[in-house]
């Protein structure tokens, strides 16, 4: 066959060949990373590969169809902390016909209307992916213009409304009008700055048997080991009566003897056993960067069987070939190595285990010394020596009282009380982006609400972990008193 | 015996009556080149560097040639053989040809059906091919190292002075003959007289026909040279950026709404099969003679250069990753050397005087159409993503 034959037969033969197997990538199953069209923002990189997660809409869907599945599945993961947040723009605002002018603008209806993945070039801090004046859109016009109705904005660039310390689109809990008015003139630091859920949870007596190491049921090998025995019995776990089978014998019941522990024993129990007693931990770690692999809402590997039947071919693939067509299913873990942010080269996986030692279940370590084994960024290599890592140290060696340390944890695991129950809240995003979310759970604490909202609105400050003074001036609490003097309140 | 007219019209065209694809104004001026060597031999005319010169005006029996003869004669126009062989190619060409395939029908070597010259005469079955006699004897000629007939070795020079030799013998084995072609074409075995006025027509053919493509040579190398550069940036420029405020622009629709994408992305799918087929189509003889080699490399080079202004339009500089980053390199090196393939053909007399032979000249050529091998597939796959996810 000559050359220009050969030619021509590969490309009449390659092309069906090729399309063929990316249609089964795309309908049946196998890596889909080829067929990523840009890569994943920070938000959702290390969930990237389960596409199914967002892109919910069936096969070949509307566009309209496709756009509103993509919608529901940002709801399924965010929608309760936009509930939380009281969300200012809430879609259910923007519903009626009297909002269509608004809609036509900036539907902000559609998450997809400002966050957009896939789109690296556009994509700007908190995944906004519309230019950080997108306010223009609907406050430039009409009643809603808001340099007519606040004179003290005139002159402002929209694009500082969401930057400069101000606003939120979402979350205004700490910055609303009232709340900044309730919070002025209070000084910068309180008399008696103390993170007080935290210093609750420090201080609290944990009820319930504690259990010594002579009182621990295990397999006589696991007993050999007396650091892991010490460990444990100086953990809150012993202090709570939670003996070895807790977590090595999980399915074993609570009485159980000796020999069915033995028979159930699990020498490294996986994090799920965690959730079994530590479920709102769990729930909000799933929810956070930490977990979000874990989350209960990403989609499962596609089943190449189910995917073939849909097309048809259902019997006809072979087992071995169906199985070789398999989704390859997300990594359990995240891992500090596939992190955006700067890590240190021996950052390992995450698990509850990374940052709570297996045994000794020291929250000490776990909310300063085991964030710093991975993160390696400006922020976290300030916070030795920081004054907030002071008042730390001090707390932990009992020479300032419960709560008035502040750890890592402090301001990104920030503390809630649920039922009477103090929670941590484990995923860290909840205090971060936009950071002013810190505010009401965290700052106000111990700090005035001015100096909160400069010190955070001050990038350099926090890059140097708040060592030094709020360089940044935010007026939004000046401005709110301004404007309610003018009102007559 | 058939005049050079004559077997040059069997020669050039296929048994269906249907002119081979080659270039319109080459076989123009072969024509008349044919007509000058037939008057040539016949005594007729004779010619020097600066004049063709009737010697002797007496009719030659032959429609064709008395009608040449007669213009010539008539001496409204004087001038040197090269613009002779523009006038009669310009001017006489269609008619010249109606009038040799008239002869050859009253002969009974052709029969004219419809408004179409089927031949049904002089033909052989050769390698599966309907060729006439003159292919067969030119080929022996050409393959062989006898010394051939004077008129063949005339009929040779002409064909191969007016690059259409490769177009009758389109495989290797008469491109593998050049040194061969180079001696033919060097051969004195006619006649000192006759052989001078042989040359000057053939050379006054092959400059006259480079001075008729002149201008469209220029105009495809400044769309190729275009198409280079345009390729060129569209493979280095970094993407231009958009602007940091709210309200798309032009440019942000064009390259992020998704319903503008569509739009450009089918008309540059549009534009790039007419290209293609603008490519390809002149191989198919019907076609060919229809428009000739000329509009359709003009509207090949043309529908390129829309490709790059719609595949800026689509992406702004903006090459995607993975598969994507796949289909627009492929996409722009395969639009990149078919500039580049423009530039070596409609420039290899430049390209000669630089020292870049006829196979570096072939490498962009070869490689325009390895770079289409995977477009199809690729193109089917980024039209399957986008509406899948």
């Amino acid at each position: 066959m000559s050359r220009k034959r050969v030619f021509w037969f590969l490309c009449l033969a390659g092309t069906p060949l090729a399309v063929a197997l990316v249609a089964v990538l795309m309908f049946v199953g196998g890596d889909r990373r080829v067929l990523m069209v840009g890569a994943i923002g920070d938000a959702h990189h290390q969930i990237g590969m389960a596409c199914e997660s967002c892109h919910a809409a069936p096969i070949f869907a509307s566009r309209a169809t496709a756009i509103e599945a993509m919608n529901e599945t940002c709801r399924n993961c965010h929608e309760d902390e936009l509930r939380a947040a009281a969300d200012s723009h809430d879609g259910k605002l923007f519903r009626g016909p009297r909002m269509a002018v608004y809609r036509e603008k900036l539907d902000v209806r559609l998450c997809t209307s400002c966050h957009v993945e896939h789109r690296p070039e556009l994509t700007r801090a908190g995944a906004v992916t519309v230019a950080l004046d997108f306010c223009i859109a609907c406050h430039s016009e009409g009643d809603q213009d808001v340099r007519q109705a606040r004179p003290s904005h005139a002159g402002l660039d929209f694009a500082s409304c969401a930057s400069a310390g101000c606003h939120n689109f979402h979350d205004n809990r700490a910055l609303y009008q009232d709340f900044l008015i309730a919070h002025a003139g209070r000084p910068w630091l309180a008399p008696d700055p103390v993170h007080k859920l935290s210093a609750r949870y420090r201080s609290r007596q944990i009820a319930g048997v504690v259990l010594a190491p002579g009182d621990a049921v295990a397999p006589a090998a696991a007993l050999a080991d007396a650091a892991a025995l010490d460990h444990w019995a100086a953990s809150g776990h012993a202090a709570a009566g939670v003996n070895c089978a807790g977590c090595h014998a999980p399915d074993a019941a609570p009485d159980a003897a000796l020999a069915e522990i033995e028979a159930l024993w699990v020498t490294a129990p996986e994090s799920g056993v965690c959730a079994g007693c530590h479920r709102p931990q769990m729930e909000s770690f799933a929810r956070g960067r930490h977990g979000m692999r874990w989350h209960p809402q990403l989609a499962a590997p596609r089943d190449p069987n189910r995917r073939l039947e849909a097309i048809g071919l259902g019997g006809v693939v072979p087992q071995s070939v169906a199985a070789w067509l398999a989704d390859s299913p997300l990594p359990a873990h995240m891992t500090a190595a596939e992190a955006r942010l700067p890590m240190h080269a021996d950052g390992g996986l995450l698990d509850c285990g990374t940052c709570h030692l297996p045994h000794a279940v020291d929250t000490g370590r776990a909310v300063v010394e085991a964030c710093l084994t991975c993160h390696d960024d400006s922020h976290s290599r300030a916070y030795t020596g920081s004054v907030h890592h002071a008042l730390w140290l001090a707390e932990q060696a009992g020479e300032a009282p419960p709560g008035s340390g502040v750890s890592c944890a402090t301001c990104h695991m920030a503390k809630s009380e649920r039922d009477g129950e103090i929670v941590t809240d484990h995923n860290q995003n909840d205090t971060l982006r936009p950071n002013e979310k810190a505010i009401r759970p965290v700052c106000l604490d111990c700090h005035g609400l001015g100096f909160a909202l400069d010190a955070l609105a001050d990038g350099d400050l926090i890059a140097r972990n708040f060592q030094g003074r709020p360089t940044v001036r935010v007026e939004s609490i000046s401005w709110a008193l301004r404007h309610a003097a003018q009102a007559g309140r | 015996m058939l005049t050079f007219a004559e077997e040059l019209i069997l020669l050039l065209h296929d048994e269906d009556g249907g002119l081979l694809p080659i270039q319109k104004d080459a076989f123009d001026c072969a024509l008349a080149g044919a007509v000058l060597m037939d008057l040539a031999f016949a005594g007729r005319i004779d010619t020097d560097p600066r004049a063709l010169l009737v010697t002797d005006p007496a009719p030659t029996g032959d429609a064709v040639q008395d009608r040449v003869l007669a213009r010539i004669a008539g001496g409204a126009e004087a001038g040197d053989t090269r613009l002779w062989i523009g006038t009669l190619s310009a001017d006489e060409a269609p008619a010249m040809r109606e009038q040799v395939l008239a002869g050859l029908a009253q002969r009974g070597i052709v029969a004219r059906r419809g408004g179409w010259w089927p031949f049904r005469s002089q033909r052989r079955r050769s390698g599966g091919r309907v060729a006439p006699e003159t292919v067969l004897r030119l080929r022996n000629a050409l393959c062989s190292d006898d010394i051939p007939d004077p008129r063949d070795v005339a009929l040779i020079s002409l064909l191969d002075a007016c690059d259409i030799l490769l177009d009758i013998y389109p495989g290797r084995e008469i491109a593998r003959r050049r040194p061969r072609i180079a001696q033919l074409r060097k051969m004195d075995p006619i006649g000192r007289e006759v052989a001078g006025a042989i040359l000057n027509i053939q050379r006054s053919v092959a400059l006259a026909l480079r001075a008729r493509s002149a201008r469209l040579r220029r105009l495809l190398l400044l769309f190729s040279t275009g198409g280079a550069l345009a390729a060129a940036t569209t493979l280095l420029a970094p993407r231009i950026p958009i602007a940091d405020s709210f309200g798309p622009t032009l440019f942000e629709r064009l390259w992020f709404d998704a319903v503008w994408k569509q739009w450009s992305g089918y008309m540059l799918l549009g534009f790039s099969i007419a290209g293609l087929a603008a490519g390809l189509l002149p191989r198919l003889r019907a076609l060919a003679r229809r428009g000739g080699h000329n509009g359709w490399r003009l509207a090949h080079a043309v529908l390129g250069l829309c490709c790059l202004l719609l595949l800026f339009a689509h992406t702004g500089f903006r090459l995607g990753s993975d598969i994507e980053a796949a289909l627009m390199g492929a996409y722009v090196v395969m639009l990149l050397c078919g500039a580049l393939a423009g530039i070596a053909v409609n420039g290899a007399s430049q390209l000669r005087r630089l020292g870049i032979g006829a196979r570096m000249r072939a490498v962009p050529i070869r490689l325009h159409i390895a770079a289409l091998c995977p477009l199809p597939a690729l193109v089917i796959v980024h039209v399957l993503i986008v509406y899948l996810y």
